[in-house]
C-alpha cells in the first residue's frame, strides 16, 4: 500500500465530501475531515495508548467478534498509521467523566481531545467515485437464524475467523464455544484469588487448608480466626470446582469440523435483490478450501442454486475445490436453520438431485450476504449530483461502464455494480485513464466539439 | 484547467485509481470515510483463485 507514501497522492482518511460545485475541469469541492483526536502527523502509531485505555469496546475490524479500545487503529497495517479515539465510548467525552491515561503516555504528544472537525476545500478537474458496497443484513430472512442462532455467521465474519491476525488466530470454533474459552481467564483468576485468601491462614497456622478443615469439621479449631479461615476455604472449594467443570468443558471443545455454506443470501431473490452479487460463490469456494487446509479431517458442504465460476481460472478452481479439496456441492436452497440442544445448527433442505426433503446438522453456518449498494451512497449522489439505478447503485449507460451521469465524475468497482477484486482493479485503472482525459483537456474538447 | 483530481473511496478500487493517477503525475486528494483505507479487501484473509494473501 504506497498511496501513504506517494508524493501525488494526499490522503485525507476519516472524511466525507460535504459539497460539489462547478462542472467538469473545474470542480470546487468541500470536505469534512472528523476529528480523530489524535494528530496523525505527530502520532507515530506506537500503540502505547490503545495499550493504557481502561475501554474496552467491540472491534469494528474484526465485525465485533474481537475486542478493541476506545482508542484505535482500524487495523494492524492500516494507514495512515495514526490512532483514532472513539468519542461515543471514551470516558474523557463522557459527561461528568474523566480519564486522559492516553495523552499521559504518548510521547510524541499526539493526543488532542479538544481537535475540533476541519473543513478542506479542493479544486479538482475530475472526481472519480469508488465508495464500494455493502453487506446484506442477514437477519431479515429470520428463516437463517442470523444474530439469534449464534453458531450462524456470515462469510466476512468467517473470513476474520481464517485470518491469522483475526480474533481466533486463525482457528475455526463455533461461536458458543468461544463464547465459553473467553469466560476461562476470569474463573480463573477467581480461583487464584481464593487460593491466594488462604495463603494468609496457612502461614499463620503453620497448617494446610485441606488438613485444618478436616479437623475444623469435626468441631476442632473453632477460634474467629478460624471461622474466618472456614469461611475462605468454602470460598476456595466452589470457586475451583468451577474451574474444573468450565477447564472439563474447555477441554472437550473441538475445532468446528462440519461448515455448511449457504449461497444467494439476500442475492437472486425477488424479496431482496434481484440481481446476483457476482463473487460469493468464489469466495465460499475460497473460505471452504482455506477451512479444509486448517483441517484436513473438516466436512465441508456448498448449497446453492448452481455455481457460478466466471471468470479466469475460476472453473478450474472450483473443480479444485470439489475434487482435491473435497467440497461437498448441494443443488439447494436451504428452507430454514433449527438448533439442536448444543445450538448446533441443522439444516433443513430440499436435495433437489435427490428429491428428498433432508437435514444436516454441522457446527457452523455461513452466509454468502448479497452485495448491496452501500449505506451513504444515495446522499452521495445527490451531493455529487449523479444518478444512481434502481437498485441503488452508480447508474452508467451500457456501453460506458464508466461515465455517471455528470460529465468529468467517473465511478469503478462495486459502487457501480457487484464484482470482485480483479474487475474492480480494471475498472479503477479505467476509469483513472478516463479521469486523466479530462484532466489533460481532451476530454472537454471532445464535450465542446 | 485543474490537474488535480478527488477520489472518493479508499478500498481497492480508489487505491488502484489513486496510484495510476499519481503515477500519471496528477495531485490526487484520496478521501476515505474510515480512519484507514483499504476497505472490504483488507477485511479478507486471502483472496481467489490464487489464495495469495489480500493485503
Amino acid at each position: 500500500m504506497d498511496v501513504g507514501r506517494h508524493p501525488n497522492i494526499r490522503l485525507l482518511a476519516y472524511s466525507e465530501v460535504e459539497k460539489v460545485e462547478g462542472e467538469v475541469g473545474d470542480f470546487r469541492v468541500t470536505v469534512r475531515k472528523k476529528a480523530r483526536y489524535v494528530d496523525e502527523s505527530k502520532c507515530t502509531g506506537c500503540g502505547a495508548c490503545a495499550e493504557k485505555c481502561p475501554t474496552v469496546t467491540s472491534d469494528a475490524y474484526n465485525l465485533g467478534l474481537g475486542k478493541a479500545k476506545a482508542i484505535y487503529k482500524y487495523f494492524a497495517q492500516g494507514i495512515p498509521s495514526a490512532y483514532t479515539i472513539d468519542p461515543t465510548v471514551c470516558r474523557n467525552f463522557q459527561p461528568g467523566k474523566k480519564c486522559g491515561v492516553c495523552s499521559k503516555v504518548c510521547q510524541a504528544g499526539a493526543v488532542d481531545y479538544k481537535m475540533e472537525e476541519k473543513i478542506v476545500e479542493l479544486e479538482v478537474g475530475a472526481i472519480v467515485v469508488a465508495t464500494g458496497y455493502d453487506l446484506f443484513d442477514a437477519r431479515k430472512i429470520p428463516e437463517y437464524g442470523y444474530g439469534r442462532l449464534p453458531n450462524v455467521v456470515t462469510a466476512l465474519e468467517f473470513e476474520r475467523f481464517l485470518s491469522a491476525s483475526g480474533p481466533t488466530h486463525g482457528h475455526v470454533y463455533r461461536l458458543t464455544d468461544l463464547a465459553v474459552m473467553e469466560t476461562l481467564p476470569e474463573v480463573k483468576k477467581n480461583q487464584q484469588k481464593a487460593a491466594k485468601g488462604l495463603e494468609r491462614y496457612e502461614k499463620h497456622f503453620a497448617l494446610a487448608s485441606d488438613a485444618f478443615y478436616t479437623q475444623y469439621e469435626t468441631g476442632e479449631l473453632q477460634d474467629d480466626d478460624h471461622h474466618k479461615w472456614a469461611e475462605q476455604y468454602k470460598v476456595y472449594r466452589v470457586a475451583t470446582e468451577k474451574l474444573e467443570a468450565l477447564q472439563a468443558k474447555v477441554d472437550r471443545i473441538h475445532g468446528a469440523h462440519r461448515l455448511a455454506f449457504i449461497q444467494c443470501v439476500g442475492s437472486r431473490d425477488i424479496r431482496f435483490n434481484k440481481y446476483c452479487s457476482g463473487f460469493c460463490c468464489m469466495h465460499a469456494i475460497k473460505e471452504a478450501i482455506i477451512g479444509l487446509e486448517h483441517d484436513r479431517e473438516a466436512e465441508v458442504y456448498i448449497f446453492g442454486m448452481d455455481i457460478r465460476a466466471v471468470g479466469k481460472n475460476f472453473e478450474e478452481y472450483r473443480n479444485r475445490g470439489a475434487n482435491e479439496a473435497g467440497i461437498k456441492f448441494i443443488r439447494s436452497r436451504v428452507a430454514e436453520i433449527i438448533e439442536d440442544k448444543d445450538h448446533g445448527p441443522i439444516l433443513v433442505y430440499e436435495d433437489t438431485k435427490e428429491r428428498q426433503v433432508r437435514q444436516l446438522p454441522v457446527d457452523l453456518v455461513i452466509l454468502a450476504t448479497a452485495c448491496q449498494p452501500s449505506e451513504g451512497v444515495t446522499k452521495l449522489a445527490d451531493t455529487l449530483g449523479i444518478q444512481t439505478n434502481e437498485f441503488g447503485f452508480i447508474d452508467t449507460a451500457s456501453y460506458l461502464p464508466l461515465d455517471t451521469s455528470r460529465p468529468g465524475v467517473f465511478v469503478c468497482g462495486c459502487a457501480q455494480s457487484p464484482m470482485d477484486i480483479p474487475e474492480s482493479v480494471a475498472q479503477a485503472s479505467s476509469a483513472a485513464a478516463m479521469a486523466a482525459q479530462v484532466l489533460s483537456g481532451s476530454e472537454t474538447e471532445r464535450l465542446a466539439s | 484547467m485543474n490537474r488535480d483530481v478527488l477520489v472518493i473511496g479508499g478500498g481497492i478500487a480508489g487505491i488502484q485509481a489513486s496510484l495510476d493517477l499519481g503515477e500519471m503525475g496528477f495531485q490526487v486528494h484520496l478521501v476515505e470515510r474510515l480512519p484507514s483505507i483499504g476497505g472490504k479487501m483488507a477485511q479478507l484473509d486471502k483472496t481467489f483463485p490464487t489464495n495469495d494473501c489480500a493485503l
